[in-house]
């Protein structure tokens, strides 16, 4: 595995040393300037690691919505409205994300429990308890 | 063997009484952690007593839409014409038969508004309903080894009765106490928004780099020309963030007006000399600009400030010698 990496790194890395450098070298005037984004990242002082990481997570995502059943026309413009940061949160841990759904899917004796912490007023799942 | 035997018929007792004693801590030490939560002082005296945001549109969750339809209250709130079935496929998760917070802040961005996550705390909540928004929080309604995750908006308060109304679930303008509200609302740390038009004034409670990271999302969906105006009021509220100017120049030059964006470059760096993207992007739109003298000396600046973009300005400074 290590391996795979020690050569998977150089290659990522200049990959995306290549595709940002039609970007820098366009002859549009004003383009060469320093993005709000890539300033915010300096700000953000993240390591050159984590910013490969924010840029690869995407086709992470797009993945994962495909496998979650999202509609395929969808799943594009999905990503796309992510920031680097979400799509890094997504790619890493879309099973644990907390998914808002409010249907417990529970046994009769969380059933009770619920019931006692309801009334406790420490927990909100049968409408009657108030 | 045999020693089990009378150990097993006092077992039962031993087991209720093990059971009951259990139950009246978790009961003492869950009931300890749930209380009232206290606003500072100088919230309380600010804060109306009572506010109803009654104008919020109410959209009733189908199965697991909560989600969506409080993405629809809040925005529908915010001029856009949007109904919850629009916004199931764009941020409902079959597979989890739920929506992830990620998505709920991405929709957002793809209807044109911005959405800038609120400071974890009660007393930011009640702030933003105080000013006016509507804020979509996140529960966890149930106990955290059974979540029962659920979105709601939040639409109004009554500090005297001590309870916060909600459009919920299936129900308009539902009331819940304080106290439950902050013990569910706690479980998902204190999670929420506020979606609002580029150009509004900034939400009361957020901080300038998330509220930077909030526009500068949305300007990467929607481009410099929607997410000008919210660069405007983001410098209104913080004028002493260098970074804020700097991007506001970013998003003037995208528009095409180089010379409001090297005004607002000169401010970036006047804030903040060391600000090296600041100088550097000063430099280039004067030297676009034809003004070499002004952005030779702007170039200048950038080349002595170590970091990721040295190697960029003596390039450009030596461009234009």
């Amino acid at each position: 595995m290590k391996k795979i990496y020690r050569y998977l790194s150089p290659l990522l890395i200049a990959c995306l040393v290549l595709a940002s450098l039609p970007v820098a070298a366009a002859p549009q005037a004003g383009s060469d300037l320093i993005s709000t984004q890539e300033a915010l990242s300096a700000e953000r002082q993240l390591s050159d690691r984590e910013r490969i990481h924010e840029v690869l997570a995407r086709d992470d995502v797009q993945q994962q919505l495909l496998t979650q059943g999202v509609d395929p026309v969808e799943v594009e413009a999905r990503v796309a409205a992510l920031s680097d940061h979400e799509a890094a949160d997504m790619a890493d841990q879309l099973e644990q994300l907390p998914a808002g759904a409010s249907v417990v899917g529970a046994l009769f004796a969380v059933f009770v429990i619920l019931l006692v912490t309801d009334i406790l007023g420490l927990t909100n799942v049968f409408p009657f308890t108030r | 063997m045999i020693a089990c035997h009378p150990r097993q018929r006092q077992a039962p007792l031993n087991a209720r009484l093990a059971g009951v004693l259990a139950l009246v801590l978790l009961t003492l030490i869950l009931a300890g952690c749930a209380t009232t939560p206290r606003l500072a002082e100088t919230t309380e005296r600010r804060l109306a007593r009572q506010v109803l945001l009654d104008e919020i549109p109410f959209h009733g969750q189908r199965d697991y839409q909560c989600g969506p339809a409080s993405l629809a209250m809040v925005l529908n709130a915010e001029g856009v014409d949007v109904n919850v079935d629009d916004l199931i496929p764009q941020v409902f998760l079959p597979g989890r038969e739920g929506s992830v917070q990620p998505e709920m802040l991405a929709t957002v961005r793809r209807q044109g508004r911005i959405p800038f996550p609120i400071a974890p705390t009660f007393d930011a909540l009640l702030t933003e309903i105080d000013t006016g928004h509507p804020v979509v929080v996140m529960q966890n309604l149930s106990l955290p080894a059974w979540p029962l995750w659920h979105y709601a908006v939040a639409i109004g308060y009554d500090l005297d009765a001590e309870d916060l109304i909600l459009h919920s679930g299936m129900e308009p303008g539902r009331i819940e106490s304080f106290r439950r509200f902050d013990a569910t609302w706690a479980r998902s740390n204190r999670w929420g928004f506020v979606a609002l038009t580029p150009g509004e004034a900034m939400p009361e409670t957020v901080a300038e780099l998330t509220a930077m990271e909030a526009i500068d999302a949305f300007e990467r969906v929607q481009g410099a020309s929607a997410s000008l105006p919210a660069w405007e009021s983001l410098v209104e509220r913080f004028p002493g963030s260098a970074m804020g100017h700097f991007a506001l120049g970013n998003a003037r030059q995208a528009k095409g007006d180089p010379q409001a964006a090297i005004e607002a470059y000169r401010i970036a760096v006047k804030r903040r000399p060391d600000l090296a993207a600041g100088w550097l992007n000063l430099g280039l739109v004067l030297r676009n600009q034809g003004d070499v003298t002004q952005a030779r000396e702007a170039l200048r600046r950038a080349t002595e400030l170590p970091g990721d973009w040295q190697d960029h300005a003596r390039q450009a400074l030596e461009s234009i010698r």
